[in-house]
C-alpha cells in the first residue's frame, strides 16, 4: 500500500513514520507540511491511503480532500476539534486523536484496509459538505488545475455556470472547472451577493449592469463585461427581492 | 408581616406621625363642627391611632396591585373600594368610640357632634387611606431600586469569580494535545528532549493554574509563563517560530493582572504564525515611561486567512478585564498593517 502523510508539524509526521516502519507492505511515497503540497503530491503520486491532519495553514484537511479526484482512502488526524469529531462519528469515518498509541493506530489501519473496494465516498462527501456549511458564507473558492490549486476570493467571482457534474467559475476573464454541484455552491456562498438566477447560473450581483426583458418570461441580465445570462422566473423574483 | 409592624421603633415613629392628622382632625372638628376642643382631642387622637392601624391594610392592597401594573383602572378602583371599606369600618368604630366617650363623660363629645362631623370624618378616612397607599407604593419602589442595585453588584462579583475560574482552567486544548503529541514523538527519537518538554509543559500548566487565582503578579512572572509557552511551541513548530523579546528597563517589577499577556501571545501563534506555511518572527516588547506600561506583541499574519471558528473571545476578555480594572486608564489597541498584526496593551505602571 502506498501512503502519503500530511501534517504541518514535523514531529507529528515522525510518529506516523515510526508506527509504519514495521509494516513492510506499506511504503511512504510522500510527506507534506501544507495543503498545496499535499494536493500536488497526491495528484502526481496517486497514493492508496492518506494520513491527513485537519488543522493546517492556508488549506485545511477537508479543503484538501475536496480538491482531490479521485480520492484516496483517508485516516484523519486531529488534536482537538469537537465539530470534526462529531462529523466523523456521524459518518463513520476513521480518525485518530493526538497523541495516539500504536494500538490505536493499528486498529485504524486495519479498518481502512478492510474497506478494500468498499469506498464510503458518500460519508466523506457529507463530511466535506457539513464542514463547508459550518464555514458559510465562504470567502473563497478552491479550484484544482492539474496538480496546482487556485484560490479564488469570493468577491473576484463574476458568475458560475453549471456544466454536468462540474461548474465553470468565471473570474477576471478566466474560467475554472470544479467538480461540484451548483446547488452546493449556492448554499455556501453569501446569499446577499450571489444569486441563483437560473437553474444553471449563479451571478455576483455586483457585476450586474442591467436587466432586459424580451417577453413575459424571457429575461436576461447583462454583466459589466458584456456577458449575457438567462434569468428564470424564480431567479427574477430573487433578483427583485435583492435589488 | 407588615414592614412597619416588624420594628418597634418604626411603629412608634409611625404612630407619632399619625398625631398630625389627628390634631388636624381635632382642629377641624373644633372649628367646623363647633365641638369643644377637649372633646375633639379626646375623640380624634384615639380615633386616629385606630385608623393608623387600619390603614396599614392598604399595604396588602398595594402588594396585590403593584405599580406599574397592567390594569391601572382596576388598581385604582380596588384602592378606592378598599378606602371606602376601611373608612366605613372606621366610621363605625368612631361611632362606637363617640358613644363610649358620651357614656364616660357626657357632654364632652355628644353624638350629634359626631353626626355633624360625618362628612369630615369620611373624607379623612378615604383621603388618609389613599395617602397611606401612596406612601406604601413609594416605599415599595425604593425597596425595589435597592434590590436591583444589590443584584447588579452580586452579578458583577459572580461574573468576576466565573471569569477567574475560567482563566485558571483555560488551557487551549489544541496546545495541550499537540504538545503531548510532540512529547510522544520525541520519546523514541530524543528521550532527553522528551523529558525537557514534559517538564516545561508541567511548569507551564502549574504556573497558569497558580497565577489564575491571584489578583496581581509581577510582569516578570507573566513573561516567564509566556516564555515557557513559546519554548514549547518552538518544539512543535521548529524553524517556523522565531521569538524575539525586548524587555524594557524597570518593567519586570511592574504589577499586572495575571494571564493578560498569555492570551495575546496564544493568538499570535495560533492565528498568526500557525497559519503561515513558513512561519515567521514573533516580537514581544515591554517598555515603560514611569506612568504607563506598554506591552507590545507583533507577529506576521496571512491576510487571506479564514476567520477562526468559535474563537475570537481572547481579545474581548482581555479588553473587558482591563476596562474593569483600569477604566479609561487601560487600553488594548490592535492593528493589522503590511502583513503584520500588532497588539499593544497599555496599562498604568503600578509597583
Amino acid at each position: 500500500m502506498r501512503v502519503i502523510i500530511v501534517d504541518d508539524e514535523d514531529l507529528a509526521r515522525g510518529i506516523v513514520r515510526e508506527y509504519l516502519a514495521s509494516h513492510l507492505d506499506i511504503r511512504i511515497v510522500g510527506e507534506c507540511s501544507n495543503g498545496f503540497d499535499a494536493v500536488k503530491a497526491i495528484t502526481e503520486s496517486k497514493p492508496d491511503l492518506l494520513f491527513l491532519d485537519i488543522q493546517m495553514p492556508k488549506l485545511n484537511g477537508f479543503e484538501v480532500l475536496d480538491l482531490l479526484d479521485p480520492r484516496p482512502r483517508v485516516i484523519f488526524v486531529t488534536a482537538y476539534d469537537s465539530y470534526a469529531i462529531k462529523a466523523f462519528e456521524v459518518n463513520a469515518i476513521d480518525y485518530l486523536l493526538k497523541p495516539f498509541s500504536r494500538e490505536r493506530f493499528e486498529k485504524a489501519l486495519l479498518r481502512v484496509a478492510g474497506k478494500e473496494g468498499d469506498e464510503p465516498q458518500d460519508a466523506v462527501d457529507n463530511l466535506i459538505r457539513s464542514n463547508r456549511s459550518l464555514n458559510a458564507p465562504i470567502e473563497r473558492i478552491l479550484v484544482r488545475d492539474g496538480s496546482r490549486v487556485h484560490v479564488i476570493p469570493s468577491p473576484m467571482v463574476d458568475h458560475i455556470e453549471a456544466q454536468d457534474d462540474y461548474v465553470s467559475i468565471h473570474s477576471g476573464g478566466k474560467k475554472y472547472l470544479k467538480l461540484e454541484r451548483l446547488s452546493d455552491l449556492e448554499a455556501a456562498l453569501d446569499p446577499k451577493r450571489f444569486v441563483r438566477i437560473h437553474r444553471s447560473h449563479i451571478v455576483n450581483i455586483e457585476r450586474l449592469v442591467r436587466l432586459e426583458t424580451y417577453a413575459k418570461d424571457s429575461r436576461i441580465v447583462v454583466l459589466n463585461d458584456g456577458t449575457k445570462l438567462p434569468v428564470s422566473r424564480p431567479g427574477y423574483e430573487k433578483l427583485k427581492g435583492l435589488l | 408581616m407588615h414592614p412597619i409592624l416588624k420594628d418597634r421603633r418604626t411603629l412608634a415613629l409611625y404612630l407619632l406621625a399619625w398625631l398630625a392628622p389627628g390634631l388636624t382632625l381635632a382642629t377641624l372638628m373644633a372649628t367646623t363642627a363647633k365641638a369643644p376642643w377637649g372633646g375633639a382631642i379626646c375623640f380624634s387622637l384615639p380615633a386616629m391611632i385606630v385608623y393608623a392601624f387600619m390603614s396599614l391594610s392598604s399595604w396588602y392592597v398595594c402588594r396585590a396591585f403593584p405599580l406599574p401594573g397592567t390594569d391601572l383602572a382596576k388598581t385604582l378602583s380596588s384602592l378606592f373600594f378598599a378606602a371606602l371599606l376601611s373608612s366605613a369600618l372606621w366610621l363605625l368604630a368612631c361611632y362606637a368610640w363617640a358613644s363610649a366617650l358620651e357614656w364616660m363623660q357626657p357632654g364632652l363629645a355628644p353624638r350629634e357632634r359626631y353626626m355633624d362631623s360625618l362628612p369630615l370624618l369620611a373624607s379623612f378616612g378615604v383621603g388618609l387611606f389613599l395617602i397611606a397607599a401612596a406612601v406604601h407604593y413609594l416605599i415599595e419602589s425604593l425597596e425595589s431600586a435597592r434590590r436591583t442595585e444589590r443584584n447588579a453588584l452580586e452579578l458583577q462579583v459572580l461574573a468576576r469569580d466565573a471569569e477567574l475560574k475560567a482563566l485558571r482552567a483555560q488551557i487551549d486544548p489544541h496546545f495541550l494535545f499537540n504538545s503531548l503529541n510532540s512529547i510522544s514523538a520525541l520519546t523514541s527519537t530524543d528521550a532527553a528532549a522528551a523529558r525537557t518538554m514534559t517538564l516545561m509543559l508541567a511548569d507551564f500548566l502549574r504556573m497558569s493554574m497558580n497565577f489564575g487565582g491571584l489578583e496581581m503578579i509581577r510582569l516578570e512572572q507573566e513573561i516567564a509563563l509566556v516564555r515557557h509557552f513559546l519554548e514549547i511551541e518552538k518544539v512543535r513548530f521548529g524553524n517556523r517560530l522565531v521569538v524575539q523579546t525586548e524587555i524594557g528597563a524597570g518593567t519586570l517589577s511592574a504589577r499586572v493582572p495575571p494571564l493578560l499577556l498569555q492570551p495575546l501571545v496564544e493568538n499570535a501563534v495560533n492565528h498568526g504564525i500557525a497559519q503561515i506555511p513558513d512561519g515567521g518572527h514573533l516580537l514581544l516588547r515591554t517598555e515603560s515611561d514611569g506612568g504607563s506600561l506598554r506591552l507590545l506583541i507583533r507577529n506576521p499574519v496571512d491576510p487571506g486567512r479564514t476567520k477562526p471558528r468559535g474563537r475570537g473571545m481572547g481579545l474581548t476578555i482581555v479588553r473587558r478585564r482591563i476596562e474593569r480594572l483600569y477604566g479609561s486608564g487601560g487600553n488594548l489597541d490592535v492593528q493589522e498593517t503590511g502583513g503584520n498584526f500588532v497588539a499593544v496593551l497599555t496599562i498604568p505602571h503600578q509597583v
